[in-house]
């Protein structure tokens, strides 16, 4: 079928925020269809409130609204601007609601926009729980037996129908299986149904009967208006049923089916798919029970998802940018395929000659208290993915891509029973049997190293079998590593060092996935220090040299999808060890483009951020994606090294060579060998990157002995370390004459108390080197300090910093550029939340709202001298505090921010551009810097996981604690702000109650809050305390009690009586207010009730309150360009 | 693990109550009702309606169901691959301990090794699997497409000793070791298959490290198997009635058809058994002989090895086929009888490069525009009429034309959506057709069964009512 000729103009609508359940892979799957409908000619109108995304740069569509995702919003951009069509399957469940309200309110046929690439009846099909298991049912598919229900009562009532327990509750309509769950009696049922049909976008659940413990499989399809179906990848979960395939470690292709069983899930997806007529892409999946072979249709995903980002980074083949151009028309035999090039055709399916391994990363690393089991709703934030030629490389190399501190796994200690950090004393103690009995057998993030760990201490595969239900295939080959595994370690007691390994042990150990760091960690038998602690000549670093010695590096393997039958054209590669005979280095076989000047172009390496996680999301990927450009727009050869599918960064036309592999050092190194490389960009990628820079330099000279004469572009390692290391900072600071808060490190427990009482309370502690303010806390008395002190982790190179605290300070961030000699200032910023808010979660103003410009002119100053004077070349980030008019400098990251995409759409200067063409040598003055845009107020706010994330105190503090963020512009701040909230999908009341509760120093500025409020109609709700103070004031205010008094009502109940719309409440750290405080905010977010924990955050919500009340404010069209 | 392996591995399935041991670990832990299948043989006519004496012919896994000690010893150690153009990989061995010869060709199924392993369209050529973990899921009873394994030597990357499948009954070293195949495992398999990919299909030995030079003047002194009348090796020699007397689902006589084996997969027997009474034939049975002593109403032409310009066996089939077109009789060919169904009307065959192995291959209805995605083993390819091959590496190595026995038009009605070859004729003003491609998948998509039923209506039709003809009096 031919193009559609009729669609001249297609809206795409992306996901939002980067939220637990909906990541980066709408941003991948977006601009895949934002550039295909482009390229042929279609006009594109974006639609995204997520700042940090590569689909809404100005280059991307013709025109891009950066407004809310709400259908008002986005119904008054159609009216706007009249497109042809709207495909919404590209957006996650996000842009489907927005699609579905906008089509049953008929905005749709009355603007005569065109829904393309989904039909709702295949979504409501196969949203709505009851009408999807009548589907299958009509055409003979076999489903788990189960009842939709809309009440509690219903729910009992399916219950007792139903039968045993276990049961699962599924709710309709909502994103990532929030509000589902696996109930094992009548209580927990009543539980998890009543939030599940609170969450469900229709009011609905379906209870369900458990499949617990059968295989869970997926399958990607395709279809075309001519009913051309294929399948693109099948999946296979090692996690059996009960956790939800985000949450569940995947191996593609499936490993356990055999050729029988799979043409009969194959026919069964197939049959499916045409059942429903989706035209595009697909996810279905399937249980199945392994002793019997009977099989279950789960559910479908009647468009693209994380499962097919991750299908096409596993096969290579594009799902997003076809199913995009299957919705205006074209088959799949008329489109080449991308992959094999012209010859071939979309209408194959991928075949693999390597096994993929998908983990999830889970923030269970930074969230110390957070609920770490998982179930059917998702809790990761991001995921890694690797590829080997066996699953036990693939598995290790997906774990060394994971970074949670150690790159393989370990032999598991009482150490382990906190946060993942190796605990000292308890690191000596090895984990108890009845505790890896639990690990085994309760889902969590833990539950792969038990596996290693059983294994390791010779528990068989059965027994193993009964605790966990997983496929035995999966368990002989954890079994098969364990072996491997105490190979080594035998060896090492044995005496062997690594300059000493044979290259036949060599070979068979990297074959089989084993890092260097992990054959020099086992050989010294798992030491509780750990492995980086090692003497030099037992360290990673001299496996690697053993290794050179005998010539054994890694091949490199194209990613083709055709198991190498035809030529291809993709430059998207993995290192994988072949045995057999080594080598040496695997060259890239071409030689090298000629730039524009006819020189041969320099190879210019660019690190990726890795999986996205909290403190490390997509605006890192978008940074990569930009330095990749301006790279190849300087005329040199671009090639990335990522672990993480579901960004734009790992798309396979994004750089001139892609290279899907974990970011050690070791695997880094060995791509710079294979390249040759020139150059290497460490800026970029976030903490992961910028943490290479020491140590990589430190290999610099082993490298040059294998002929690479490599350079760290941009910003030396030298003066990384002088801008990260707190000592070198401070005396940095006291040459050029800048003022920092009073700050001390302290290596050991008594130099921690001894900077503590000479700075005096209150101050702020945390882990030198670390992402998102992990582990940082501020401190008031002796008793907090005690308890921190007790759950730090010193280390003689991992010291804690300890700072003055700033008390009721303006913080702002500053972007900018130096190349050595001149600062190109990016923008100035304001936070809301004054200082001690991690950066990462506050909101912020682009202009500075409160800031004179004297201070202003000061802070461009600072920016200068530091940027100059630590010789940074490329991008850098500085928080700085303002406390009673008086400037200092916090933080210096040497290294692009995550705001830096916000400055981009903000202003309109490409910050990461200009830095990557910087730090590979050019200077600013050289360079077109476009004009910064002004005459808008933008702001930047937050998206916190709190309701996925059960006990998680849901209030910012010093620790990072958001996913992702939005984005609101407009001519004035309060509009402005009111955008950006609205974007973040929590509602602005504009009548109702509130509910204040302040602490003590907080109250004084409550009342012309209140009194704001009262005048903007609503009624006030307060606490004893709170209440007095304010009737001081002449407020009308009711009083209610407090939680810890147990009368009622209190707060809880005033806000399930549906009486509160905004709750202020500023924590308080004494007390039973504290729980009261915790308490309120949970349910607050369980009842998606708004609320604000700083007295300058309310000020700005009452601001957004008056200027909802006149009315939604009008989208624009985002302003700028990079040209 | 492979050395290990090997030496433990051998006899573990060879006594009845070693294989229930077998069975019963694969099943451990598992739900009471799970039932073991180890259904031995093949008998596609067994329990179809009307027939009482359904034939029964071997399985190639009743093998690992039965006693019988192997015929070699297990294999095991340091081996290495030799290719004719002088490349050389190393690898340990497995299966049985013999040495491996052949034409070196892949196959990019990710599924069905077993059933490629049977199919005797791969009879002469050492197999690689491009599929790096192979046999993961085991080997099953009543699942084979033959009664024996074709391939004279496996190749593979990785292979598993501990299958894990509720109808595992061996692994892929037990089925090879029962039928004294020997394979080489621990190989590069990617770098072979870009080396055949690269210089088209080659000749190859491989064995023990040890006697590399034994092996490399056994290379130099081999000649392509294709030379051989591969399809004299691998078909019967007796025809027979495989469901005598099978009724259709209204009560009806089937009408009963020739299968000509040329090396016939089980899987397209148990198909034409689903509509026709089947004459299970040697591929020179000769034309007199099906009309007159088995009174057939309709000829099919299997898949085979080797050239289908080959002057042994394939040539009487291809006679045959030219005889039915003549008589107007319905005829369907489906690989190999695709080659011989173009021969016998003219066309010409040549050798592709390295052939289209697996499962993914997509072919377009040039009638309807709709793909199918189909699974396909041949190394062989019909030239369209008056226009040189389409293929995408035209290596042209052809017999010459042969003489057209029958010369009726062809209509090129599917072809490769990649490479533009032809995957299918339909013979104009007949009732007869031909494909490239596997409809009856095992291993493979589902997608192109219907064919079956397209040929099913054409002898509908061409009955238009009457009785088969072994049923019509003779008159």
């Amino acid at each position: 079928m031919p193009r559609r000729d009729d669609l001249q103009r297609i809206m795409i609508l992306g996901s939002g925020p980067i939220r637990i359940g909906q990541g980066a892979e709408f941003d991948f799957s977006g601009s895949q269809a934002c550039r295909a409908l482009r390229a042929d000619g279609f006009e594109v109108i974006l639609v995204n409130s997520n700042p940090a995304t590569i689909q809404n740069d100005p280059e991307m569509a013709d025109c891009i609204y950066i407004e809310p995702l709400l259908p008002d919003t986005v119904r008054r951009i159609l009216e706007i601007e009249r497109p042809d069509a709207l495909l919404a399957g590209m957006g996650g469940q996000t842009a489907l609601n927005i699609a579905s309200a906008l089509s049953h309110d008929g905005t749709l046929d009355e603007l005569e926009v065109e829904l393309i690439g989904c039909d709702l009846v295949a979504i409501d099909s196969a949203e709505d729980r009851d009408l999807f298991k009548k589907v299958c049912e009509s055409i003979d598919l076999p489903v788990p037996r189960a009842l939709a229900c809309d009440s509690i009562e219903s729910v009992l009532a399916a219950a007792e129908e139903i039968g045993d327990f276990p049961l699962l509750v599924r709710p309709a309509f909502t994103l990532g299986g929030l509000g589902g769950g696996t109930a094992w009696n009548t209580h927990e049922l009543v539980e998890i149904a009543s939030q599940g049909i609170l969450y469900s976008q229709i009011g609905q659940v379906l209870i369900e009967e458990s499949i617990l413990g059968w295989q869970e499989h997926e399958y990607e399809v395709m279809r075309d208006a001519a009913d051309n179906c294929i399948i693109v990848c099948t999946m296979e979960n090692i996690d059996p049923m009960g956790v939800h395939t985000g949450e569940s470690v995947v191996v593609a292709p499936q490993q356990t089916l055999s050729d029988r069983d799979h043409q009969m899930l194959r026919d069964a997806a197939l049959k499916l798919i045409r059942r429903l007529d989706i035209k595009g892409g697909c996810n279905v999946q399937f249980a199945v029970e392994q002793s019997t072979g009977e099989f279950a249709v789960i559910e479908v995903n009647p468009r693209v998802s994380r499962s097919s980002a991750l299908a096409s980074k596993a096969t290579g083949y594009p799902i997003a940018r076809i199913a995009a151009l299957i919705a205006v028309g074209y088959t799949l035999d008329e489109l080449p395929n991308p992959i094999t090039g012209e010859g071939t055709t979309a209408a194959f399916e991928p075949t693999l000659d390597y096994c993929v391994v998908k983990i999830p990363r889970w923030p269970f690393d930074k969230f110390r208290t957070a609920d770490r089991r998982i179930g059917t709703s998702m809790k990761s934030t991001g995921e890694v993915m690797a590829i080997g030629r066996t699953f036990e490389e693939a598995f290790r190399k997906a774990w060394a891509s994971l970074e949670y501190g150690c790159p393989h796994p370990r032999p598991l200690t009482l150490g382990d029973t906190s946060e993942g950090e190796g605990m000292g004393a308890r690191a000596h103690t090895s984990l108890p049997d009845d505790i890896l009995t639990e690990w085994l057998a309760v889902p969590t993030d833990r539950r792969m190293g038990a596996l290693m760990e059983a294994f390791r201490r010779g528990w068989t595969v059965e027994k193993v079998r009964e605790i966990t239900k997983i496929t035995r295939w999966f368990l002989h080959k954890f079994e098969r590593m364990a072996k491997m595994e105490l190979e080594v370690v035998a060896a090492g007691k044995g005496g062997l060092l690594p300059a000493e390994i044979s290259a036949d042990d060599m070979s068979r150990w990297k074959s089989a996935g084993f890092t260097d760091a992990n054959i020099a960690d086992a050989l010294a038998g798992f030491q509780p220090e750990g492995y980086h602690r090692l003497p030099d000549e037992r360290g990673e670093a001299e496996v690697m040299r053993c290794r050179h010695q005998h010539r054994i590096h890694p091949v490199y393997r194209m990613v083709d999808s055709c198991a190498a039958e035809f030529a291809a054209v993709t430059p998207y590669y993995y290192a994988t060890y072949e045995p057999g005979a080594p080598v040496g280095i695997d060259h890239v076989p071409h030689a090298r483009r000629q730039s524009a000047d006819g020189e041969a172009a320099r190879r210019l390496v660019v690190i990726g951020s890795g999986p996205i996680r909290i403190g490390q999301g997509i605006e890192f990927d978008y940074g990569c994606v930009h330095a990749v450009q301006a790279i190849r727009e300087a005329g040199q050869e671009a090639i990335i090294i990522n672990n993480n599918p579901e960004t734009v960064s790992t798309d396979f036309d994004t750089s001139d060579r892609l290279y899907f592999e974990p970011l050690t050092l070791e695997s880094v190194c060995e791509v710079l060998l294979r390249e040759t490389a020139d150059g290497i960009l460490l800026q970029f990628g976030g903490q992961t990157a910028i943490n290479l820079a020491l140590p990589l330099d430190a290999r610099l000279a082993h490298l040059s002995e294998l002929g690479l004469e490599l350079k760290i572009e941009g910003t030396s390692a030298d003066a990384v370390d002088e801008a990260s290391d707190r000592e070198r900072f401070e005396e940095f600071c006291k040459r050029v004459g800048l003022r920092m808060p009073r700050g001390q490190t302290g290596r050991t427990p008594q130099e921690v108390r001894k900077a503590v009482l000479d700075i005096g309370y209150p101050v702020l502690v945390r882990p030198s080197y670390v992402l998102g303010g992990r582990g940082m806390e501020i401190l008031t008395d002796d008793a907090q300090l005690d308890s921190y002190m007790e759950e730090a982790y010193l280390e003689p190179d991992k010291p804690l910093l300890i700072d003055e605290y700033l008390r009721n300070a303006i913080e702002l961030d500053v972007d900018a550029v130096c190349d050595g000699e001149e600062v190109l200032i990016g923008a100035i910023m304001e936070h809301i939340e004054e200082a001690g808010i991690h950066s990462g979660d506050s909101t912020c103003f682009i202009p500075p709202q409160h800031v004179g410009q004297f201070i202003q002119s000061e802070v461009r100053d600072w920016t200068e001298r530091i940027g100059v004077g630590l010789g940074i070349k490329g991008c850098f980030n500085i928080q700085f505090a303002i406390c009673e008019d008086t400037l200092y400098v916090l933080e210096v990251n040497p290294r692009g921010s995550r705001t830096f995409p916000f400055v981009a759409k903000s202003t309109g200067i490409p910050l990461a551009r200009i830095a990557a063409r910087v730090a590979i040598g050019a200077r600013l003055a050289d360079l077109d810097i476009p004009e910064a845009t002004t005459g808008l107020v933008c702001v930047k706010a937050p998206v916190f996981p709190f309701l996925k994330l059960r006990g998680l105190d849901p209030a910012p503090g010093p620790e990072m604690k958001s996913t992702g963020e939005v984005m609101g512009s407009a001519p004035d701040a309060a509009q402005a702000y009111l955008k950006a909230r609205l974007a973040t999908e929590i509602p602005v009341p504009t009548s109702g109650g509130v509910y204040l509760t302040v602490k003590d120093g907080d109250k004084q500025q409550l009342a012309a809050i209140a009194s704001q409020l009262l005048e903007l109609g609503f009624n006030l709700h307060a606490t004893p305390g709170t209440a007095h103070a304010l009737r001081e004031h002449g407020l009308e205010v009711e009083i209610a009690y407090r939680i810890a008094e147990k009368q009622h009502p209190d707060a809880l109940d005033l806000m399930r009586e549906g009486r509160i719309q905004l709750v202020v409440n500023t924590p308080s750290r004494s007390g039973g207010a504290v729980r009261d405080g915790n308490m309120m905010r949970r349910l607050a977010v369980e009842l998606n009730i708004p609320f604000v924990t700083t007295m300058s955050g309310a000020r700005m919500e009452v601001e957004a309150i008056g200027a909802a009340q006149k009315g939604t404010p009008e989208p624009q069209r985002l302003q700028v360009s990079y040209l | 693990m492979t050395r290990a392996a090997c030496a433990r591995a051998p006899r573990a399935g060879w006594t009845a109550s070693s294989l229930e041991r077998i069975i019963i670990n694969g099943s451990q832990g598992r739900s009471e009702g799970a039932k073991v299948r180890a259904a031995r043989g093949f008998s596609p006519g067994s329990g179809q309606r009307g027939v009482s004496n359904a034939h029964s012919g071997a399985d190639a896994a009743d093998l690992l169901l039965t006693s019988a000690a192997p015929p070699s010893e297990a294999a095991s150690g340091a081996g290495i691959l030799l290719l004719a153009d002088g490349s050389r990989y190393s690898g340990n061995l497995f299966g049985a301990d013999v040495a491996g010869e052949g034409e070196l060709v892949f196959t990019t199924g990710m599924t069905g090794f077993q059933e490629s392993l049977t199919d005797p369209s791969f009879a002469g050529q050492v197999l690689t699997f491009t599929w790096p973990l192979l046999g993961n899921y085991g080997v099953a009873a009543g699942i084979s497409e033959s009664a024996s394994v074709w391939p004279r030597g496996v190749v593979c990357r990785e292979w598993t000793d501990h299958p894990d499948h509720r109808h595992s009954i061996g692994s892929v070293h037990d089925f090879l070791l029962a039928h004294d195949i020997p394979g080489i495992t621990t190989v590069d398999t990617r770098s072979v298959t870009l080396r055949v990919r690269e210089h088209g299909t080659l000749l190859c030995v491989f064995g023990p490290v040890e006697q590399e030079t034994a092996l490399r003047s056994r290379l130099e002194r081999m000649s392509a198997p294709d030379l051989d009348d591969l399809v004299a090796e691998v078909s019967r020699d007796q025809a027979v009635l495989l469901n005598e007397g099978a009724l259709g689902a209204d009560g009806e006589p089937l009408p009963r058809i020739a299968a000509l084996d040329c090396g016939i997969k089980y899987n397209i027997l148990r198909e034409l058994c689903k509509r026709f009474e089947v004459l299970w034939a040697p591929p020179d049975i000769g034309w007199d002989e099906l009309t007159d002593a088995w009174r057939i109403d309709a000829l099919f032409c299997s898949n085979g090895p080797g050239d289908p310009a080959h002057s042994g066996q394939a040539k009487s089939a291809r006679k045959t086929l030219a005889v039915a077109l003549e008589c107007d009789m319905p005829t369907m060919g489906i690989c190999l009888g695709h080659q011989l169904l173009g021969l016998a009307n003219g066309l010409e065959t040549y050798k592709l490069r390295y052939g289209h192995r697996g499962a993914n291959q997509p072919v377009v209805d040039l009638r309807t525009g709709k793909v199918d995605i189909t699974s396909q083993n041949h190394g062989f390819a019909v030239c369209p009429r008056d226009e040189p091959p389409l293929a995408a590496h035209p290596d042209w190595e052809s017999e010459g034309p042969p003489t057209a026995l029958f010369d009726a038009a062809t209509e090129v009605r599917f072809v490769n959506a990649n490479d533009r070859t032809v995957e299918g004729l339909d013979v104009i003003g007949k009732e007869a057709f031909s494909v490239q491609y596997h409809p009856e998948a095992s291993p493979g998509p589902h997608d192109a069964a219907p064919l079956f039923e397209r040929f099913e209506k054409m002898v509908e039709n061409h009955l238009a009512g009457a009785l088969p003809l072994n049923l019509r009096e003779v008159t």
